[in-house]
């Protein structure tokens, strides 16, 4: 008891009574809570704490929560594996209040002493998880998403994200990677536990209602599933699945697969990642390619006229050329026809030679034979003595026109006027000038 | 007599996609690369091309101009101001 030199006076007119000292207060209070019936409990594990002696939680559901605790022996006598009281797990517990009533060095705390604890199959948070997400693949809503298309080269992109998180500067990490320099539209959401649903949902209907987003980004830097419980909310998975708008999520949760993940267009494990998909076409590289392909088509143009004027030209040249050809085999058959021709004159003339010859001998037979008889050569006389070229050779001229017509009376030579008087040894032009021959 | 029908209204012609358009050159370039087009349809895939490449490069410039950083609100008061389509 406090001693009664130090207890202070009380409160001018309260009619309460004390004061007393907060020990005694304190140690009566637990005394009365220690007295209270032991009961069973159910609701949701939040915030674990394991400290060498006790372990510490929050008992909580939609109406109010309970802090409790557990001696570190009895928690590990359950042996419980490490993810059966995550965040958010339904437990059943039984124990009874009890308060630590603290010192003057330590503080105090009011907990709900555990004695025995069953994880509640059924009502825990992967259970529900999970028949929520068979509700909704039953209902059809994992697919529209992944129907929209979406565009290669989003010109603007929607960020739903924290604002002071770390998912922010890892989306603009990942989109400066693809060398994109487009419009980036931030509708910063907190993005942590169940209040965060309605503001994530309602930032992606805004973003939608725009009009001008292409694609939209929800990123966290990720945590416990429990921290991501906001993303497994119906009423946002609903939302994000009949968004007109693809829906990139990206969470960061590599355990356990959001809700979110699973209604999505595309789910990806960080917001680097979740950025990069967003642009199926890296920028950089596809100014280059753009750039090849247009001086490849450059070339085949160029080339493509080049090889036809080349054609063209080749085409152009060939009459002449077909020309030149037929005057070179004209040429060559002419100078065979003429080697040909001399050829034939050589064989003639041999052939000639050769017929000489035998009519000279057959000649020569024919005068000796001749002599033989003598007739032939009195023939050969008579015939010498009429050839006129004799009588020329005696001094006699013949006369003929320039014709060469023999003149044989002096009317016939003055008619003629000119004539040409022929000699035993030349000819010579004469002119009749006769008075008679102008009359 | 007749009063010549009124010509259609010409159909609004969709720009081709990025994927459509980078698709479709490498069926041009494929073809010209084989030498079997003649003179006139290499002309025509060499035009086809130049126009596909200058959309390409459009799309591209679109988004090689400079990141913009808007909030949603921002983007909103735009859209209400009419100069949402500004882009970035």
């Amino acid at each position: 008891m406090a001693d009664s030199r130090t207890r202070p006076a009380g409160i001018d007119g309260s009619p309460l009574p004390g004061p007393f000292g907060v020990g005694a207060y304190a140690a009566k209070l637990r005394e009365y809570l220690r007295a209270r019936s032991r009961v069973q409990l159910f609701g949701e594990i939040w915030n674990l704490r394991v400290s060498p002696t006790k372990v510490y939680c929050e008992l909580r559901d939609a109406d109010g929560a309970v802090p409790c605790s557990m001696w570190r022996t009895d928690f590990d006598a359950l042996r419980l594996g490490d993810q059966a009281l995550t965040d958010g797990a339904q437990v059943v517990v039984a124990g009874g209040p009890d308060y630590y009533a603290g010192s003057r060095t330590s503080s105090p705390s009011f907990s709900f002493a555990i004695t025995a604890l069953r994880v509640a199959g059924e009502g825990d948070l992967l259970a529900q998880l999970d028949r929520l997400r068979k509700t909704l693949h039953a209902e059809g809503l994992f697919a529209p998403q992944k129907l929209l298309p979406r565009p290669p080269l989003p010109r603007t992109i929607g960020v739903v994200t924290g604002e002071s998180g770390k998912a922010r500067d890892d989306v603009l990490a990942g989109l400066r990677r693809r060398g994109w320099q487009g419009r980036l539209v931030w509708a910063f959401a907190p993005v942590q536990d169940r209040h965060a649903a309605p503001r994530i949902g309602a930032a992606l209907q805004d973003l939608t209602a725009t009009g001008a987003v292409d694609v939209i980004i929800v990123a966290r830097g990720g945590g416990s599933l429990a921290d991501l419980f906001c993303f497994c909310d119906e009423t946002l998975c609903r939302t994000v699945a009949l968004l007109g708008v693809p829906v990139i999520a990206s969470v960061g949760h590599h355990t356990d697969r959001t809700l979110i993940d699973d209604v999505a267009a595309l789910s990806c494990s960080t917001p680097t990642h979740a950025a990069e998909s967003a642009l199926p076409v890296h920028c950089a590289q596809a100014r280059a390619d753009v750039l090849a392909i247009a001086r490849r088509l450059d070339v085949h143009g160029r080339r493509a006229l080049l090889h036809r004027a080349q054609a063209l030209a080749r085409l152009s040249r060939a009459p002449g050329e077909h020309l030149a050809g037929e005057r070179r085999r004209l040429h060559q058959r002419l100078r065979e026809i003429r080697a040909a021709g001399r050829r034939r004159l050589e064989t003639e003339h041999a052939r000639s030679a050769r017929k000489a010859i035998v009519l000279d001998r057959k000649a020569h037979a024919g005068a000796v034979e001749a002599r033989g008889g003598g007739r032939l050569d009195a023939l050969a006389l008579a015939l010498a003595a009429h050839d006129p070229e004799r009588a020329l050779e005696r001094g006699y001229a013949l006369v003929t026109d320039r014709s060469g017509d023999v003149l044989t009376s002096a009317r016939a030579a003055r008619r003629a006027g000119d004539v040409r008087l022929r000699f035993g040894d030349a000819e010579l032009d004469a002119t009749i000038t006769d008075d008679d021959a102008r009359a | 007599m007749h009063e010549p029908e009124p010509a259609a209204p010409a159909e609004p012609v969709t720009p081709p996609t990025y994927e459509d358009a980078t698709a479709r050159l490498e069926e041009i370039i494929k073809r010209l690369d084989s030498g079997a087009a003649g003179l006139r349809e290499t002309l025509d895939l060499c035009r086809e091309g130049r126009a596909l490449v200058e959309h390409c490069a459009a799309e591209l410039e679109a988004v090689g101009e400079g990141l913009e950083e808007l909030r949603l609100g921002e983007l909103v008061a735009r859209l209400e101001a009419g100069t949402g389509t500004g882009g970035a």
